[in-house]
């Protein structure tokens, strides 16, 4: 028997390398998984998403009576890099994943130029059947058509030291905004304490902080069809509050309500009070000043004098299903067993605090004796119920990056008095109109 | 101990023939391409194609996906007229110019006192104005923040202790936001630069030094009338190695404002990326970047042309 070459060897090796990478990069099965093991490639930024599929694969009350078994295989990735990347391997036909965890702020990336119609699942039939009762769609919508499930209400409540308004005599139950400006106007000026703050870093932290204000003044940014609906009474009344807040230092100007000079206000006493989501109990007040354990409470927010809602929303991550792959079928399945049933909206809460987005689960017995060991064993969910019967529609259209960055400078420039609220809205309006126009 | 031998080594060719392979016929002549074909060949998969890609990009309206749309030089006539784009482009000349008349020139000074005689702990010195190099972004985010607060940072309550003032919004105000980003420009690059100027320094003959005091030049004169002349091609080489990194500076407005207040700080390189990556304008993007491209290419040849880089300097 002859023995092979070293150049037939070395030749036979490149062409086997060859073929390998030929094949791989040939096109991939699209055959339906219809039943059995699948393995899901979920793709999120956020632990608490790991844990929370993790648990839900697992537990037979979510995962149980399926024809499938799922198999969860996790990548996390910073919020941004997760669209672009998806773009990117669907552009190369590569390893999209089957579920996307897309943060709100990120979404509207996908909503121009038909990509969500083209990536993700239409989910109108799959949400049919909650009408109502199912919470915060409208950010993920386009043409009318939701191709995302958001992971948590985000409901924003007034966080406060019981202590400090004790000590000052600031009542618990304050009705409205403009009355409890007032305490916190007296509390500036005689003790150098702020009962609340306003994001002054980056744009997407001053629009956003703003946003959430004006949508519980019942105003908007887009309305439903995608239009900017910024020109209003209420935009330019709430930011003139918001500046009027900061001038009399009732309300403390923070580069954002998470960093370090967030955390030296808490502490240092500073900052007695704020708006915020239900997760800055736990990514806020218990990162930064774990030792105030007890000392903090929340109730709704008060309202503003001139109407609106009784809570506002802010933040927020949808998962998408990725149309078009064998797993999708596994996948969609696996987003409604962990999303749309009470089993699933209950481990959510436990696995990382994320609140339901199904109205009935704020009545659930269960939650409802939720206690908060770092808000001195407050019910929550009392808070919670009462702010979801009364939330605001947020909507968003493609071009929300594009206000983002246009109108956090003038607002910046009304909080810092450097102009007027109205000059700084239609100033963002402006520059807003002159970017879209492409 | 044979000599070695200097003739051609015997080919595989059929000796009755003078037929063969290809490669036995031609190999002396295409072996050197051979040899070099690597480069070309990433030269033009990583390279080239991208550029001619970015080229064609530029000239279409596309999102990531599906199929981009044609527009010709539709891009880049809303270049000129977005305000956007020429905001970036005046902080970026801003952070040029700075960096060119401040960084290039603290570097030299501190090189030069790094180069004294005598100097005791030299090297401790020397880590301490390299380190803000190797220092992960992230931590020079946090403790920048810290420091630039308003209400809360270091600087603020230094410049309060010091001088009974320091209510200065660093971050907040337009002026004052570009004046941080160009104070952690000239912190993070300075020791960078100052390497290669010791490097330059300590190759500048003692004795031409000795020679002008023993002339009777004082130290400013000998700075002048000897160190500057013998650094002039390390000066070129990082003057215009300066100018074309600056000209894509990203990082430091990136981090520390995200381009705010508004867009008081966006850079070009910044634009780009926004325009891409948040706003999935790819076409638009890649306009603006074959813009950058051409203007840093069209800088870096006049500089390397006005200062002579690799050109013998007698």
């Amino acid at each position: 028997m002859s023995h092979p070459s070293r150049r037939s060897l070395l030749l036979g090796a490149l062409g086997a390398a060859a073929a390998g990478t030929l094949s791989a990069c040939g096109a991939r099965s699209t055959t339906p998984v219809t039943s059995g093991q699948v393995d899901l490639r979920i793709w999120t930024h956020d632990p608490g998403y790991v844990t929370t599929f993790t648990k839900a694969a697992t537990d037979p009350a979510i995962s149980g009576g399926s024809a499938f078994t799922f198999q969860p295989r996790i990548t996390s990735a910073a919020p941004g890099d997760i669209v672009t990347r998806m773009i990117a391997q669907a552009v190369a036909d590569g390893n999209t994943p089957d579920l996307a965890g897309v943060v709100i702020d990120q979404f509207p990336r996908v909503m121009g130029s038909a990509i969500a119609e083209n990536l993700f699942v239409d989910l109108t039939d799959t949400v049919a059947p909650f009408g109502d009762d199912l919470l915060k769609l409208a950010p993920y919508e386009v043409g009318g058509k939701p191709y995302g499930l958001d992971s948590d209400n985000s409901i924003t409540v007034l966080y406060y030291r019981q202590d400090v308004f004790a000590e000052h005599g600031v009542p618990e139950d304050v009705a409205t905004w403009e009355e409890f400006a007032e305490h916190g106007e007296r509390l500036a000026r005689d003790r150098q304490i702020s009962l609340g703050m306003v994001s002054v870093g980056d744009n997407g932290a001053i629009v956003n902080g703003y946003t959430q204000m004006l949508l519980q003044r019942g105003g908007e940014v887009f309305d439903e069809s995608g239009a900017l609906a910024l020109d209003s009474p209420e935009a330019v009344e709430v930011l003139e509050f918001l500046a009027q807040g900061v001038r009399t230092g009732f309300l403390l100007a923070l580069p954002d309500p998470y960093g370090s000079a967030c955390a030296a206000a808490l502490k240092s006493g500073r900052l007695a009070a704020t708006a915020m989501p239900n997760w800055y109990n736990a990514y806020g007040l218990q990162a930064n000043v774990p030792d105030q354990q007890g000392r903090w409470r929340m109730r709704t927010l008060p309202k503003f004098a001139g109407g609106g809602h009784l809570a506002t929303t802010l933040g927020g991550t949808a998962f998408t299903v990725v149309k078009d792959k064998p797993a999708t079928e596994a996948a969609l399945e696996f987003l409604r067993r962990v999303y749309l049933t009470r089993e699933g909206q209950v481990l959510r809460y436990h696995a990382g605090g994320y609140l339901p987005t199904l109205r009935p689960l704020y009545r659930d017995p269960d939650l409802l004796a939720v206690r908060d060991e770092y808000l001195g064993g407050q019910r929550v969910f009392d808070v919670y119920a009462a702010a979801a019967d009364d939330l605001p529609l947020f909507h968003q259209a493609a071009g929300m990056q594009v206000l983002s960055a246009v109108l956090g400078g003038p607002v910046l420039d009304a909080l810092k008095g450097r102009t007027s609220a109205h000059a700084a809205i239609q100033a963002g309006i402006a520059a807003y109109r002159q970017q879209v126009k492409r | 101990m044979s000599a070695p031998t200097l003739e051609r080594p015997p080919t595989t060719a059929s000796p009755a023939t003078g037929q063969g392979s290809w490669w036995s016929r031609h190999q002396r002549e295409a072996a050197p391409y051979a040899f070099v074909s690597p480069f070309f060949v990433l030269f033009g998969l990583f390279m080239a194609v991208p550029i001619l890609v970015g080229l064609y990009l530029s000239c279409t309206e596309w999102a990531g996906l599906g199929t981009p749309e044609w527009v010709g030089l539709r891009n880049y006539a809303d270049l000129l007229t977005d305000a956007s784009f020429w905001t970036s482009v005046g902080n970026t000349a801003l952070y040029v110019v700075f960096t060119l008349l401040v960084v290039v020139p603290a570097a030299l000074l501190i090189a030069q006192a790094l180069n004294a005689r005598g100097l005791r702990g030299r090297d401790v010195f020397r880590l301490a104005f390299f380190m803000p190099v190797v220092i992960s972004p992230i931590v020079i985010t946090l403790v920048f923040g810290l420091f630039f607060d308003t209400e809360f940072g270091i600087v603020n309550g230094a410049l309060k202790a010091v001088f009974g003032f320091g209510g200065i919004d660093w971050t907040g105000d337009p002026t004052w936001a570009k004046a941080t980003v160009v104070i952690l420009v000239l912190w993070r690059w300075t020791g960078y630069l100052t390497v290669f100027f010791l490097a330059g320094l300590q190759n500048v003959p003692r004795e031409l030094h000795e020679a002008a005091a023993i002339d009777g030049a004082g130290p400013l004169r000998r700075f002048t009338s000897v160190t500057l002349p013998a650094l002039k091609p390390v000066t070129a080489f990082v003057a215009v190695t300066v100018l074309v990194s600056t000209a894509q500076i990203f990082d430091e407005p990136f981090l520390l404002t995200q381009g705010g207040p508004g867009e008081s700080t966006l850079s070009v390189a910044m634009f780009v990326y926004r325009a891409g990556f948040q706003r999935q304008q790819l076409g638009y993007a890649a306009a603006a970047g074959v813009v950058l491209f051409l203007v840093v290419v069209a800088l870096g040849l006049l500089a390397n042309r006005l200062l002579g880089v690799g050109r013998d300097s007698r």
